[in-house]
């Protein structure tokens, strides 16, 4: 591990909220983790980084149970939550938003939220959790009645995005939310995660646009082939020379 | 539910129509032994009968898309409950109806259980396996259901009692769509229609929503087999396992337009109706019409007649409908 003092950030005293512990994980047979470690703690915006096939999108899934988990353990809130499938992570506060936008294509942009609200009983919860969505995005709110497949790729991932929100998550994993958007949507996104964070939500965020992710993050960690290589804050990995050499191509 | 507001009166106005028009079917329907001759009333059962399986094979695979090739395995299932229990043990009709839905559903989630966990081509194949074996597995065991030579019960007339039963099970199966499309669950059943990885990450949870769906599905359809073996009082594995059944219960389905309340009705009554006219001069067409009947509505309107209503401003986007 290179990089110095400055890329070597001591372990937390606090639990974080989310911690992932040394996880081997893959697809059948197929080994795509090798023991791989990261924290997110209450309110902080986390960057998984790397380059193709470093495993990132293999964490999040790791952490939602589609990905088998044959070694490790994931930790959220005090509670052992290794395997635990993404249909139970919801109650305990954690919104999942897959890589592609997987909106209901059939489906208004509104019963798209109802979707993402069912397990929220209160009526006024519900629909204190509709206006926040629509303050935070307002073109949906202009589009409820649209059907969301035929709506333009950014406002797909805002649709997906709210979604998630609609639970009132203490912590959000995101795959890939700028990837295939046009330049404006792109900063639309990150835009939305700064603003997310200043609310306070905590987020795992695995992104190729590594620079504005580094730009926004509390910490980062660089994977490379399944494993880590580097961590630190997202200002320290910026200026890191091995991350520029690594991965951001200098 | 909610593009339905979007025209507001008017389109409150067709929804009623529509349900009205549907309603007087139904009563229509069962006024019309006092009317017309056996023949015609063999034929409205029979066409009740396949607006039953089309309605019940729409439950699991209009709403979730887990298309199945194999629905006839829980009509046949029904079938040979009720004909064993009537053949057998001389249970008085009802008794042997209820056993039928019991054999079905419990069918139904041993089946679902693992089967239910493949996928969209692996599913509708995996399940038309398991219809034909069921059907070898019947033939087999023929001390106890007549094997190929089927299975004859005493004969009894009981056309207007099998009618009646036919018919509000039809209700039945209708007034069950509607209470799921109009209820949160309709939408989470159309959500894993949708896109699976994103109901599951809504929280919905697929797996046990599925394995509902799917027993009930497979009890309704074994009812229907059910009043079937007791209606006809002979039935044989060929019959009641015929994939036929399962093709022209899609082919309904789909015409009038899958995940809809009232599509299965509307296309088992014009295919009912088609099949009758051609059934007379051209005995094998029917099933050939079935076939191509899949095709054209798969390549030119894939939501049914309902989802061209729908596009065209004739119908409300509403999912009551």
């Amino acid at each position: 591990m290179t990089g110095g003092a400055e890329a070597r950030i001591p372990e937390p005293l606090a639990t974080p909220l989310l911690s992932v512990d040394d996880v081997h994980a893959g697809y059948g047979r197929v080994r795509v983790l090798h023991g791989v470690s990261a924290a997110v703690e209450a309110g902080q915006l986390v960057g998984l980084i790397g380059p193709n096939g470093a495993g990132k999108s293999t964490i999040l899934k790791a952490i939602t149970g589609f990905a088998r988990v044959s070694a490790g353990r994931i930790r959220y809130d005090g509670q052992d939550v290794t395997g635990v499938r993404a249909d139970r992570l919801v109650p305990l506060g954690i919104a999942y938003v897959p890589q592609g936008r997987l909106v209901f294509a059939q489906m208004t942009v509104h019963e798209n939220l109802e979707m993402g609200a069912f397990t929220v009983r209160d009526a006024g919860a519900r629909q204190e959790a509709f206006s926040r969505v629509y303050d935070l995005f307002p073109r949906l709110a202009d589009r409820r009645t649209q059907l969301a497949g035929t709506m333009s790729g950014g406002e797909q991932q805002m649709v997906a995005i709210g979604r998630g929100l609609m639970v009132r998550p203490r912590l959000m994993l995101l795959d890939e939310p700028s990837l295939g958007l046009a330049p404006r949507f792109v900063a639309l996104v990150f835009e939305t995660l700064q603003s997310l964070k200043a609310q306070g939500l905590a987020m795992l965020v695995v992104e190729q646009n590594a620079a504005q992710t580094l730009a926004i993050a509390d910490r980062a960690y660089l994977l490379e082939l399944g494993r880590n290589r580097l961590e630190g804050t997202g200002a320290d990995l910026l200026a890191n020379p091995e991350t520029r050499r690594l991965y951001l191509g200098d | 539910m909610v593009a339905a507001s979007v025209t507001g009166l008017a389109a409150r106005r067709l929804t009623s129509g529509y349900t009205a028009a549907m309603v007087l079917l139904g009563v229509g329907v069962s006024l019309l032994p006092l009317m017309v001759s056996n023949y015609i009333l063999t034929f409205v059962l029979q066409a009740l009968m396949a607006c039953a399986l089309a309605g019940s094979w729409n439950l699991i695979s209009g709403f979730t898309g887990y298309v199945s090739f194999g629905h006839a395995a829980f009509f046949g299932l029904g079938a040979y409950a009720a004909g064993i229990a009537i053949a057998k043990a001389a249970v008085p009709a009802p008794v042997a109806i209820a056993s039928a839905a019991i054999v079905a559903g419990c069918a139904g989630l041993c089946l679902g259980y693992p089967a239910l966990r493949l996928r969209g081509p692996y599913f509708a194949v995996g399940m038309l396996g398991v219809a034909e074996a069921l059907r070898v597995g019947i033939t087999v065991a023929e001390p106890v259901t007549g094997g190929g030579r089927g299975l004859v019960m005493p004969p009894q007339d009981v056309l207007l009692p099998a009618y009646f039963s036919m018919l509000a099970l039809v209700v039945l199966i209708v007034a069950i769509t509607r209470a799921v499309a109009t209820r949160p669950v309709g939408l989470r059943l159309l959500a894993i229609r949708e896109d699976e990885v994103a109901a599951e990450v809504t929280g919905i949870q697929t797996t046990r929503l599925k394995l509902v769906a799917f027993a009930t599905s497979a009890t309704l359809a074994g009812v229907a087999g059910g009043i079937y073996a007791w209606h006809m009082s002979y039935i044989d594995p060929t019959t009641v396992f015929a994939g036929s059944l399962t093709v022209r219960a899609i082919a309904m389905t789909m015409l009038g337009g899958q995940g809809t309340v009232f599509g299965p009705v509307i296309g088992s009554v014009v295919l009912s109706v088609i099949g009758e006219v051609t059934w007379a001069r051209f005995p094998f067409l029917h099933n050939a019409v079935s076939g191509a009947l899949i095709v054209v509505i798969v390549l030119f309107i894939p939501r049914g007649v309902t989802g061209v209503l729908q596009d065209r401003g004739v119908l409300p986007r509403s999912r009551t409908l």
